[in-house]
C-alpha cells in the first residue's frame, strides 16, 4: 500500500511535466501579446521590447519552457505580466477563498445528497423516492447560472435576506455555496439511489435478512458499505470539480477567488498566472483522484491497489 | 475561450430577462442603510457617511507613474492630486496643488510653477516641490514609468531617458540621461520645467497622474509592494486604507486635505458583470452604478430606477480606419464615400439604445476643445457616397472584391460590425466580411505595414482636454492612428505643427480646425460616434457635478460639492 502510494505520488510530477508543456505551448500559441493590453492605444514597440526582455519574452519559446521549469522546481512561479505580482501571492490570496467555497459546497452536497439517496432507495416508489428523485433532476437539469438568477431575485432583492456581492461574513456565503452544491448534490443523490437498489438486491443481504438480522444492521453495514464504493469513487472528481470550477458562481456573487482571476489572466495572457493557476488545479484533480483510489481500496479488499 | 465568453453573454442576457419579469411584478422598498448617521436630520449632509461604488473589476495597478486605464486611474484619483486639474464645469485646466497658473517664459519654453503653502500628505507630513520633481523625473524613469510616459516627452532630456533599455546601459549612462532631464525643484515651493518646443498644451499635461506626487520614501520602503495602504500615501481627498484584492478598496477621507470632503467612506467593490452590478444596486449594495446598453432596457422598465438615470458625457470618438497604402483605400473617393454611407444618427439610435451622440462634427467629441460642427465633410449622404464611389479609379475599386472589416472581438463590437455591413451593402453595395480578433493580437495585426487590414475598427479617449492630444498625437504622420491608417498628409501636419506651438488661444483653434476639416475630408478614418453612457445613482447622493474627463469618478473635479443625505 506504502509503496503504491509512493509510486502514485511519484507519478505526479510527470504528469505536472506534460501539464505545464501543454498548457505552455497552447498560451504561446495564442495570438498576441499581454502587453496590447489596449488595442487603440498600444504602448511603443520599444516600450513593448522593453517588456519582453525584462520577463525573458523575447528568448525562444523552448527555452522560456527550460526556464520556467527550472524556476517551478525550485517553487518560484514568476511574477505576473500584467499585474506585476508575484504569482503565489495572487493565487494565494484568491485560491483559499474558491478552496472554502468549494468545500463548503462539497459538505453540503454530502450532507444532502447522502441521506436523500439512501432514504429514496429505501423507500423506492414511494412519494418520497419521487420527492428526491424530482429535486435531483432539478439539480442536475438546471444550471447553476439559471439558479443564480432565481436566487439573486427571490432571496437577496425579494426577500432581502442575503448580500449578493461580496465574500467575509456567513451571510455572504449562503447562496453561493448552496448553488454551487446543487449539481453536486443532484448527482451524488442519484448514485447513491442507484447503488443503494443494487446493494439491496445483492445475495450476500438476502443472506443477511435470512440469518433474521435486524434491518437496521442490514442496511448500515451490509447495504450501505457496499453501496458506497461507487460514490467514494465520484466523490473525489467532485470535489475537484467543486474547488476548480466555480467560476461562474464567483462572477456572480462577486466572490474574490480564483475562478475570475483565471479567466482573465486567459484573456489578458497573462503566461505565468495562467501557468501556475493550471499547475495547481491539475495538482488538485490528480491527488482527489489518488485519493479515490486509495480509499476505494480500503473500502473494498477485493480491489487489490498495493499490486 | 470565445465558447465562455458567449457563455457569459448568455447569462447575462437571461439575468436582464429575469430582472426584467421582476421589475414588472415587485416593488422595492428601501431598507434602513448601515452608514446612516444617527442624529443628523433628513435632507443634511452627513459627515459620517459611506458611499458604495463599483471598481468593475481589480485594476491591475493603481501607480500614478504605472497607470493607464480609467479603473487604474480611478483609484489613484482619490489619494492623489497634481498640480493642476480641471474646471468641473469648464474642463479648462485650474491650479490644484499649484498656487497659481504656471510662469511661462518670453520664449514659451520655460514652465514655472508655485505650490501653495502649508501642503500635507495625508499622514501630515509636508508636501514640497522636491515630491513634485521625484514624481515627474519617475514618469521618464525607464525603468518605473508606464505606457503614459510619451505625454512628457515634451519636456527636455525625457525622452532619450525613458528610451533606454535598462539591461543594455550601464547605470552610469542612465544617471548622466537622468541628469539632463529638465524638471527640476529650484526651491520648496517651486518646480521648473524647460521644453523641447513651445507648448501651450503643457498645462493640462501637468493635471496627469503621470505627475502625482508619489512620494520616493513610500517607493523605496514598499518594493513591488509600495501601493498596499501602508505606504500608498497621497495628498488628494482620500487616503487608501484597505484593499482586498478583488473584493474591494476602501478609502477613507484625508482630513489634511486642503478642501474639506463633506462624506467620510469610499467603499469600491469588484464587480465585473453589469448585470450583477445592476442587481446589487437594487439590493443597496452600491449607490450608483453605470448602466450598459444592454440592461437599459431593464432600467427602463421600472419607474423607480428610470426616475435615476442620469446622461454621462465621454471623451472618446470611435471610427472606421482605413488602410491608405493599397486599395481600394489608397483613393481618397472610395474612403470619403465609405464615411458618407452609413447613418450615424440610426447608429445610436439603433445599436447604442441612445446612449452617445453621432459624430457630427469631425474627430474631436463634443464637449471637448476643438469639437467643430461646421465639419461637414463626412456628413451621411447616400447620393453624394455613390457619385464619390463612380468617380474611383478602376484599379482601387478592384480591391472593394473580398474587402474585410477587422475588429477586435466583443460581442458588443459584433453588433456594431454588422450594422455597418449592412449599412455599406444597402448604401454603396459594397459586400464587406466580417473578421472579428481576439483584443490582444489587434495591436500586432498593424506592424504589417501594407498588409495591415484593409478596414478596421479605432478609437480614441482624451488624454486630457486639449486638440494637441487628438490632432497631433493621433494623426500627425507616424502617429498612433496615422501609423496604422498609413495616413501621412504635409497640409494637415504643417496645420497641426503651427498650432501645437500657438500661444495665442484663438489663433490656435482656428488652426487646429483647419487641421480638423482638413483630415475629415482626407478621410483616413471614418467618425462613427461620441461616446457616452448612463448611470444611476441613488436619490440620497447630492451635488455631483459630472465632467467627461472625471477618470470615471462622477463628479471628481469637484469632489468637496458631494455630500449624502441621510436615508
Amino acid at each position: 500500500m506504502l509503496k503504491y502510494t509512493i509510486r502514485r505520488l511519484l507519478l505526479v510530477i510527470p504528469t505536472l511535466f506534460f501539464v505545464a508543456l501543454i498548457t505552455f505551448g497552447l498560451a504561446k500559441a495564442a495570438p498576441g501579446s499581454p502587453f496590447d493590453r489596449n488595442p487603440d492605444k498600444p504602448p511603443k514597440q520599444e516600450v513593448i521590447d522593453r517588456w519582453n526582455r525584462f520577463y525573458g519574452l523575447d528568448k525562444p519559446v523552448y527555452e522560456q519552457f527550460a526556464m520556467y521549469v527550472v524556476n517551478v522546481a525550485k517553487l518560484d512561479f514568476g511574477l505576473s505580466v500584467v499585474r506585476q505580482r508575484p504569482v503565489v501571492e495572487i493565487i494565494g490570496q484568491g485560491f483559499p477563498v474558491t478552496a472554502q467555497l468549494g468545500l463548503q459546497a462539497l459538505l453540503l452536497a454530502l450532507a444532502v445528497a447522502l441521506p436523500l439517496g439512501v432514504i429514496s432507495a429505501l423507500k423506492q416508489n414511494t412519494i418520497i423516492d419521487y420527492v428526491s428523485l424530482f429535486f435531483a433532476t432539478i439539480g442536475t437539469t438546471i444550471p447553476s447560472f439559471v439558479m443564480a438568477i432565481f436566487f439573486i431575485y427571490f432571496f437577496a432583492l425579494g426577500l432581502k435576506l442575503f448580500p449578493i456581492t461580496g465574500w467575509g461574513t456567513p451571510q455572504h456565503m449562503v447562496m453561493p455555496t448552496i448553488i454551487l452544491a446543487m449539481g453536486a448534490a443532484a448527482f451524488l443523490a442519484r448514485i447513491t439511489r442507484a447503488s443503494m437498489l443494487e446493494a439491496i438486491r445483492q445475495d450476500y443481504v438476502r443472506t443477511a435478512r435470512s440469518k433474521g438480522l435486524r434491518e437496521q444492521v442490514v442496511v448500515v453495514s451490509h447495504v450501505l458499505k457496499n453501496a458506497l464504493i461507487p460514490v467514494a469513487t465520484v466523490v473525489g472528481p467532485a470535489a475537484a470539480g467543486l474547488i476548480t470550477g466555480s467560476f461562474i458562481i464567483e462572477t456572480f456573487f462577486s466572490v474574490p477567488g480564483m475562478g475570475r482571476e483565471y479567466v482573465r489572466s486567459i484573456l489578458a495572457l497573462d503566461y505565468p498566472v495562467i501557468m501556475g493557476t493550471t499547475l495547481l488545479y491539475a495538482f488538485f484533480i490528480i491527488i482527489a483522484n489518488l485519493s479515490v483510489d486509495l480509499v476505494y481500496g480500503m473500502l473494498d479488499p477485493r480491489i487489490k491497489v498495493a499490486k | 475561450m470565445t465558447g465562455r465568453r458567449g457563455g457569459i453573454s448568455f447569462f447575462v442576457t437571461l439575468l436582464a430577462l429575469a430582472s426584467l419579469l421582476v421589475s414588472a411584478c415587485s416593488q422595492q422598498t428601501p431598507t434602513a442603510d448601515q452608514t446612516a448617521t444617527p442624529g443628523v436630520a433628513q435632507g443634511q449632509p452627513d459627515l459620517n457617511a459611506e458611499v458604495l461604488l463599483n471598481a468593475g473589476g481589480e485594476p491591475d495597478t493603481i501607480d500614478p507613474q504605472k497607470a493607464s486605464f480609467v479603473n487604474e486611474i480611478a483609484q489613484a484619483a482619490f489619494v492623489f492630486e497634481g498640480l493642476m486639474t480641471f474646471d468641473a464645469t469648464t474642463t479648462k485646466p485650474v491650479p490644484a496643488a499649484a498656487a497659481k497658473m504656471p510662469e511661462v517664459s518670453a520664449d514659451g519654453l520655460k514652465y514655472k510653477y508655485t505650490l501653495r503653502d502649508g501642503l500635507k500628505y495625508s499622514d501630515g507630513s509636508r508636501l514640497t516641490a522636491k515630491n513634485f520633481e521625484y514624481a515627474f523625473l519617475r514618469g521618464c524613469d525607464p525603468t518605473q514609468s508606464g505606457d503614459y510616459a510619451f505625454v512628457l516627452y515634451i519636456v527636455v532630456g525625457c525622452e532619450a531617458w525613458n528610451n533606454m533599455d535598462p539591461r543594455k546601459v550601464s547605470p552610469a549612462e542612465l544617471a548622466a540621461a537622468k541628469a539632463k532631464v529638465a524638471i527640476k525643484a529650484t526651491s520648496d515651493l517651486e518646480i521648473e520645467f524647460t521644453l523641447t518646443s513651445p507648448a501651450p498644451f503643457f498645462v493640462p499635461i501637468t493635471a496627469l497622474w503621470i505627475g502625482w506626487p508619489v512620494r520616493e520614501s513610500d517607493v523605496k520602503k514598499g518594493g513591488d509592494k509600495w501601493t498596499e495602504p501602508a505606504t500608498y500615501i497621497g495628498n488628494g481627498p482620500f487616503k487608501l486604507t484597505e484593499w482586498k484584492h478583488n473584493e474591494k478598496l476602501v478609502f477613507e477621507r484625508n482630513d489634511n486635505y486642503r478642501k474639506k470632503i463633506q462624506f467620510r467612506k469610499i467603499t469600491k467593490l469588484m464587480i465585473n458583470e453589469s448585470s450583477v452590478a445592476l442587481a446589487a444596486y437594487r439590493n443597496n449594495e452600491l449607490d450608483l452604478v453605470g448602466v450598459a446598453a444592454t440592461d437599459l432596457r431593464t432600467v427602463n422598465a421600472d419607474p423607480e430606477l428610470k426616475s435615476q438615470l442620469i446622461d454621462v458625457a465621454g471623451s472618446c470618438t470611435t471610427y472606421y480606419g482605413f488602410n491608405v497604402r493599397r486599395p481600394p483605400f489608397d483613393d481618397p473617393n472610395i474612403r470619403l464615400a465609405f464615411a458618407k454611407s452609413f447613418d450615424r444618427v440610426a447608429f445610436v439610435k439603433d445599436v447604442q439604445q441612445g446612449i452617445g451622440k453621432p459624430a457630427d462634427g469631425g474627430f474631436i467629441p463634443l464637449g471637448f476643445p476643438g469639437y467643430d460642427n461646421t465639419d461637414k465633410e463626412q456628413l451621411y449622404d447616400p447620393a453624394a457616397a455613390k457619385a464619390l464611389l463612380d468617380k474611383a479609379s478602376p484599379a482601387s475599386k478592384a480591391g472593394l472584391t473580398g474587402l474585410k472589416y477587422t475588429f477586435a472581438s466583443s460581442s458588443n463590437a459584433k453588433t456594431r460590425a454588422e450594422w455597418a455591413q449592412n449599412q455599406w451593402r444597402t448604401n454603396l453595395g459594397v459586400t464587406v466580411e466580417l473578421d472579428p480578433v481576439q483584443s490582444t493580437a489587434y495591436s500586432a495585426l498593424f506592424k504589417k505595414g501594407q498588409e495591415a487590414p484593409q478596414l478596421f475598427s479605432l478609437g480614441w479617449c482624451a488624454d486630457f482636454p486639449d486638440q494637441q492630444n487628438w490632432h497631433s498625437t493621433v494623426w500627425l504622420t507616424g502617429g498612433l492612428s496615422a501609423g496604422r491608417t498609413g495616413y501621412s498628409s504635409k497640409a494637415f501636419d504643417d496645420l497641426a505643427r503651427q498650432a501645437d506651438k500657438e500661444s495665442d488661444p484663438a489663433k490656435r483653434d482656428a488652426l487646429y480646425n483647419q487641421a480638423g476639416k482638413q483630415l475629415s475630408k482626407d478621410a483616413p478614418a471614418a467618425w462613427v460616434d461620441y461616446d457616452a453612457g448612463k448611470r444611476i445613482q441613488k436619490p440620497w447622493l447630492k451635488g455631483i457635478t459630472d465632467n467627461p474627463m472625471d477618470y470615471g469618478i462622477p463628479g471628481y473635479f469637484a469632489m468637496e460639492k458631494i455630500f449624502v443625505v441621510k436615508h
